[in-house]
C-alpha cells in the first residue's frame, strides 16, 4: 500500500471572469518531494499555486494538500502550508522579532511557544543578529529571508514558493538554495515555481512542466541534482564483452543507451560514484573512462518537451 | 490578545505616536482654556465643546478612514494574502481591524467624549449617556462601513482586474443614503423632503413616531444607532469571511433587509397604516436591491455556477452562490404584494398593476446592472450601468412624455396612472434585458465551459 500524496491536484480548472487559466491539471507530490514548477510566465503557475494555497477556489476540480480539501477546509490548509508569493509584502514598520511573532501568533502557535519558534525561525535564515532591526531597514535578500522565515515559522508540512529568487543577487540565492535543501531535508515538502530553470536546478527532486495552463511532458517527472532515479555514468570500457548488458545486469547496473564509445550506465539509488567503480573492475570490466553523468533539470525539461 | 489586535496596537498606537498626539491634544485644549478662561462659567462648557469635535474628529473622521485603510493598506503592501493565510478566525480579524486599526484614533477621541460628559455632567446637563451612546454608535457605525466597504472594494478589484480602493463604494454608499432620503421624503413617508431625515438625526428633538406609538427622539436615535453599527460590525465580518476563503449561508443578509423592512415601516404605521409601512418597507429593500447589484464582484464564472447548481438542484452548493440582489428583488416583490393587498385582504386589488410594474421595472434595472457588468471589461461596468439607467428614466422618460404624457412616460417608468403600461413596457424591458445578460453571462454553460463568452 502506497502513502497518499502530500499534495494531490484533480481536473483542476480555473476560470477568471475573462479568461481560462488552468485546463483540468491533475498531478500527486509525494511527502518530502522538491516539486520545480516550471514553465513560461503566463502559464497559469502562480493560478495553480494559489488555489493550492486555498486562496482562490478551482471552478472544477479539487486539490487536496496534508489531507485537506482546500474548498472544504481552506483555513485548515492555510494552517498546514506556508505560501510566499512572487511579489511578497513586509509589514516595514515592525521590528524583525515582532514580524515573526505576528506571523506566529496569526497561525495558530500558543504565546508561550510563539518565542521559541521565533528564534528558531530566525536561525533558519540566519537572521537572529538582525532580531530588533526594523523590517524596512533589510536588505532585498534579508527580507526574503524574512518572508520565508514567517512563512515557516510554524511549522508547515507543504511550503509552496512563487519564484523566491526574482530579483536576489548570486550569494542571495545560494544562500536560499541551502534554505530549501535544509527545509527539505527536515521533510517539508515544496513546491517551487519558476521560469528560471537554473535557479531551481540545485534543490528540485521532481519537476512538473506547465504550460498554457495545462500540464506539459509526462506530468511529475525525476529531475535536477537530487534526482532519485538513480546514478548515471558514462563509461568506456576497452575491449568491451559481446555479452555487457547481462554482465552489467548481473552487478545491478543497467546500460541506458550507446552514446559513440561510451555507453550510458544507470545504477541504483543512493550508489556511490567509488561504490560503482569497483564493482564493474570486480565484475572483469576494463574501464578506460568514467564520468558521472548529471541529469539537469534543462535536460528533464528538454526531454519533457520532446515527448 | 487577538494577534491582529496587538499588530495594529504595534503599528498605530506606539508609544512615540501616542506621545505625539497627547502633545496635540494637550495643546488644543490648552488653546480652549486660555481663550476661554474670561468666561464668567469658566472652561469647562467650551472645553466639552472642543472635547465633542475632537471626538467626531478623531473616532468618526479618522477612525472610520483608518478602519478601511487597515484593508487598503495590506493590498498595497501586498501583505493581504499573507494576512489570508492566517489561522485567524473572520470574527478575530474583523474587531482586531475594526478597533486596532483605528486604535489612536479612538484613543483621542475618547479623551474629547470625557471631556464632554465631564463639562456636561458639572452643567447638569440632561441625556448625558443618551448622547454618549448615540456617539460611539455612530462612530462604530462609521468605522465598520468604512472597513465594509474596503471589503466590498478588495473583492470587486480583484473580480474585475483593476486596483481594490473604498472611495468608489463610500461615495455609492452616500450618495444611495441621500437617494433613499429624498425619495423617502418626496413619497411622503417622512415629514419634508430631500436630507430632512439625515438632519433630524443630529438634532433629535421632541418625540419620534415609530412602530405605532411615540419615543423620545434622543432615546430612539441611540438605539437605531446602536442597532445599526451592530449590523454594520455583522456586515464587515460576514465580507472578512467571505476573504478568508469561507462560504456565507444566504441567512444574514435576508435578515438584515427584513429588519432594515421594518424599521423604515414602522415611521408611517401609526398614520398611514400597515399597508403604507409595507409599501416604506419595499422601497428600502428595493434601494437595497441596487446597492447589492452593484456592491457584488462583476464575476460571471460564479453566476454561472450558481444558476448551474441551482438547475441541477443542488441547493447546498449554490446557496453560497447566491447574487446578493436576488433576496432583496423577492423580499421587495412580497412586501409590495403585501402593501397593495393589506388594505382589501386581497391580491385582486385595483392596485396590483402598479405593484407588479414597481418590481418589473426593479428587475428591469437589475437586468440592465447585469448585461453591463458582465462585459468584456467589468471594470468599466459600474460607470456604463449607472449611464445607462439614467439614460432610460432621463432621457426615455423625458421623451416619452413629450409624446404620450403619463402613457408615454409610464412606458419608462413605473407610474400610478398607467400601471398597466408600466407593467407591460417594464416586462417586456426586463425580458429583453435579460435575456441579453443571460447571453453574455453564459448562464446556461456549465461551469466547464470556458470563461470567455462572446459579448452579446
Amino acid at each position: 500500500m502506497t502513502a497518499a500524496p502530500m499534495i494531490d491536484v484533480r481536473g483542476v480548472v480555473y476560470d477568471y471572469p475573462t479568461a481560462r487559466a488552468l485546463h483540468g491539471v491533475s498531478f500527486t507530490v509525494e511527502a518530502g518531494a522538491v516539486l520545480a514548477m516550471v514553465g513560461p510566465n503566463g502559464a497559469g503557475k502562480t493560478t495553480l499555486l494559489r488555489c493550492m494555497a486555498a486562496l482562490d477556489n478551482p471552478t472544477e476540480g479539487e486539490i487536496i494538500v496534508a489531507g485537506l480539501d482546500t474548498r472544504g477546509d481552506p483555513r485548515g490548509v492555510h494552517a498546514a502550508i506556508g505560501y510566499l508569493p512572487d511579489f511578497f509584502g513586509l509589514y516595514e514598520e515592525l521590528s524583525v522579532r515582532r514580524a515573526l511573532t505576528y506571523a506566529a501568533r496569526s497561525r495558530g502557535m500558543s504565546p508561550g511557544e510563539t518565542p521559541r519558534a521565533v528564534e528558531e525561525a530566525a536561525a533558519r535564515v540566519q537572521l537572529t543578529d538582525r532580531l530588533e532591526m526594523r523590517a524596512g531597514e533589510l536588505s532585498r535578500g534579508l527580507k526574503q529571508r524574512l518572508a520565508i522565515a514567517q512563512t515557516i515559522v510554524h511549522r508547515p508540512r507543504v511550503l509552496l514558493l512563487d519564484e523566491p529568487a526574482a530579483g536576489l543577487d548570486p550569494e542571495a540565492r545560494r544562500a536560499l538554495s541551502d534554505l530549501i535543501l535544509r527545509l527539505a531535508g527536515e521533510g517539508m515538502t515544496i513546491v517551487v515555481s519558476s521560469h528560471i530553470l537554473a535557479e531551481l536546478e540545485d534543490y528540485s527532486t521532481r519537476m512538473l512542466m506547465i504550460r498554457d495552463g495545462a500540464v506539459a511532458g509526462g506530468g511529475v517527472v525525476a529531475a535536477g541534482s537530487g534526482a532519485r532515479h538513480g546514478l548515471q555514468v558514462a563509461v568506456a570500457f576497452a575491449d568491451p564483452p559481446q555479452d555487457l548488458p547481462e554482465r552489467l545486469a548481473a552487478i545491478g547496473v543497467t546500460l541506458e543507451r550507446h552514446d559513440g564509445e561510451e555507453v550510458v550506465l544507470l545504477a541504483p539509488e543512493g550508489e556511490d560514484d567509488a561504490a560503482l567503480l569497483a564493482r564493474l573492475i570486480g565484475a572483469g570490466l576494463k574501464v578506460r573512462s568514467f564520468q558521472p553523468v548529471r541529469r539537469t533539470l534543462e535536460d528533464a525539461y528538454l526531454a519533457e518537451v520532446a515527448r | 490578545m487577538n494577534p491582529e489586535f496587538q499588530r495594529n496596537l504595534w503599528l498605530e498606537a506606539s508609544p512615540r505616536r501616542i506621545a505625539w498626539a497627547g502633545v496635540v491634544l494637550l495643546l488644543i485644549y490648552g488653546a480652549a482654556i486660555t481663550l476661554t478662561r474670561s468666561n464668567p462659567y469658566g472652561a469647562l462648557p467650551a472645553l466639552g465643546g472642543v472635547g465633542a469635535v475632537v471626538f467626531v474628529v478623531c473616532a468618526m473622521i479618522w477612525g472610520a478612514r483608518a478602519s478601511g485603510n487597515s484593508i487598503l493598506t495590506e493590498i498595497a503592501d501586498r501583505t493581504w494574502d499573507f494576512q489570508r493565510l492566517s489561522a485567524l478566525k473572520p470574527w478575530a480579524m474583523t474587531w482586531g481591524k475594526l478597533f486596532g486599526g483605528a486604535s489612536l484614533a479612538w484613543l483621542c477621541g475618547l479623551t474629547g467624549l470625557l471631556m464632554m460628559v465631564i463639562a456636561g455632567l458639572s452643567g447638569g446637563v440632561t441625556g448625558l449617556a443618551t448622547t454618549a451612546v448615540f456617539m460611539l454608535a455612530l462612530a462604530v457605525l462609521l468605522q465598520a462601513i468604512s472597513l465594509g466597504a474596503a471589503l466590498i472594494g478588495v473583492r470587486k478589484a480583484r473580480a474585475e482586474g483593476r486596483t481594490a480602493r473604498a472611495s468608489g463604494v463610500l461615495g455609492g454608499l452616500i450618495i444611495g443614503a441621500i437617494l433613499l432620503s429624498w425619495v423617502a421624503g418626496s413619497a411622503g413617508f417622512q415629514r419634508g423632503m430631500g436630507t430632512e431625515g439625515f438632519g433630524a438625526l443630529f438634532t433629535a428633538n421632541g418625540l419620534v413616531d415609530w412602530g405605532g406609538r411615540l419615543w423620545s427622539a434622543a432615546a430612539f436615535r441611540a438605539v437605531a444607532l446602536t442597532l445599526f453599527a451592530a449590523w454594520a460590525v455583522v456586515g464587515a465580518w460576514r465580507l472578512m469571511r467571505l476573504e478568508l476563503q469561507m462560504q456565507n449561508a444566504p441567512v444574514i443578509w435576508p435578515a438584515f433587509l427584513i429588519f432594515l423592512a421594518i424599521f423604515a415601516g414602522g415611521f408611517v404605521l401609526r398614520t398611514q397604516g400597515f399597508a403604507a409601512s409595507l409599501a416604506v418597507g419595499s422601497l428600502v429593500v428595493a434601494l437595497s436591491a441596487y446597492a447589492a447589484a452593484f456592491a457584488e464582484p462583476a464575476d460571471r464564472v460564479r453566476i454561472r455556477q450558481f444558476a448551474h447548481f441551482a438547475a441541477k438542484g443542488d441547493l447546498a452548493r449554490a446557496a453560497p452562490l447566491t447574487p446578493a440582489p436576488l433576496a432583496p428583488l423577492l423580499i421587495a416583490t412580497l412586501l409590495v404584494l403585501g402593501a397593495f393587498a393589506a388594505p382589501t385582504g386581497s391580491l385582486m386589488t385595483p392596485e396590483l398593476g402598479q405593484a407588479g410594474a414597481l418590481i418589473a421595472f426593479l428587475l428591469r434595472d437589475l437586468g440592465v446592472i447585469a448585461l453591463c457588468r458582465m462585459g468584456e471589461r467589468p471594470q468599466r461596468g459600474d460607470f456604463s450601468a449607472v449611464v445607462a439607467l439614467g439614460l432610460l428614466y432621463g432621457v426615455g422618460g423625458s421623451i416619452g412624455w413629450a409624446v404620450g404624457q403619463e402613457t408615454g412616460g409610464a412606458l419608462f417608468a413605473p407610474l400610478a396612472n398607467a400601471p398597466l403600461i408600466s407593467l407591460a413596457s417594464g416586462l417586456a424591458q426586463a425580458a429583453v434585458v435579460w435575456v441579453l445578460a443571460a447571453k453574455r453571462i453564459g448562464i446556461n454553460a456549465p461551469p466547464s465551459a470556458p470563461a470567455s463568452v462572446p459579448a452579446t
